[in-house]
């Protein structure tokens, strides 16, 4: 299974990344913005986007809405891994196409259930 | 008498600071007591400021000295303290817009709604956090292990509301 991981911040895709890897997950992309993160859609099969909301050039909400927008990538699942944690906010996200929304700070166990919860929706 | 707004902001802080080095840096704080004011300047070299705006506006600040600041990436990363290198400005950037980020969530539920800025990260030594608005300043320290963080809530005067 081949995630694509976006996050401004090196160190937050580095978590998530090991947190993936104790999950017995192996296979990463990763992107420091949504517009890379398209950009990386576009290069190859993905099967689950873990995303930020909060990122410079292209945020996250705008980068779900253009995954929507692509008939290549409008039903990858999409986890937006944030600290928006507002009612309104995740509202928003999931209006915006989220299928499932994980507040930072976050354990291995909390990303877990939720991966394991979207996928189970498919 | 209960306790009053900056009472209120100073606990939630803390909690937010000890939840997320609990979470993501695989430590337990030690809250110490609140400083008002600015009579004690901490000793740090890494300072991740994150401002917020709404119905008050200021900033969360976090200190630490350079080696509980590796000590802190490499806890997060999984890495050796004497390995993290460039890693360090970015990974107390994250802690302090997680503190910041927990702390506007955990006021939200009580009315208070304000919007956070991206997180900014000053690595050097002999500086001083001077805001060019009159309010209030309150520091807490925390022992984490043999170091001592800091944070600090600057901001100004907040309404009872």
């Amino acid at each position: 299974m081949r995630f694509l991981v976006v996050d401004d911040s090196s160190t937050m895709r580095r978590i998530i990344i090991n947190t993936l890897n104790k999950l017995g997950y192996q296979d990463f992309v990763e992107a420091s913005n949504g517009r890379e993160g398209i950009d990386r859609l576009g290069s190859g099969s993905v099967d689950m986007i873990i995303t930020d909301w909060n990122m410079p050039e292209m945020n996250g909400i705008d980068f779900i809405k253009a995954v929507r927008g692509q008939a290549t990538s409008k039903d990858v699942p999409v986890l937006m891994v944030t600290t928006n944690a507002a009612k309104d906010d995740i509202v928003e996200a999931l209006r915006a196409g989220v299928n499932n929304y994980v507040v930072k700070p976050f354990t291995a166990e909390t990303i877990k259930e939720k991966i394991d919860a979207v996928l189970a929706a498919k | 008498m209960g306790p009053t707004i900056v009472d209120t902001l100073v606990d939630t802080l803390t909690k937010s600071t000890e939840e997320v080095f609990e979470t993501m840096v695989f430590r337990t704080l030690t809250s110490l007591l609140p400083i008002e004011g600015d009579a004690l300047r901490p000793q740090s070299n890494v300072v991740g400021t994150v401002g917020f705006a709404g119905g008050a506006s200021g900033l969360v600040a976090f200190y630490s000295t350079l080696d509980a600041a590796r000590e802190i990436a490499g806890s997060m990363l999984g890495m050796e303290p004497a390995d993290v290198k460039g890693e360090m400005a970015d990974a107390i950037g994250e802690i302090t817009n997680m503190i910041a980020g927990s702390f506007r969530t955990k006021m939200a539920q009580s009315g208070h709604q304000w919007a956070i800025s991206v997180p900014t990260v000053t690595v050097g030594s002999d500086f001083y956090i001077k805001p060019l608005v009159t309010g209030r300043r309150v520091l807490i320290p925390f022992k984490m292990d043999s170091h001592e963080v800091f944070v600090e809530l600057i901001m100004t005067e907040p309404s009872e509301s």
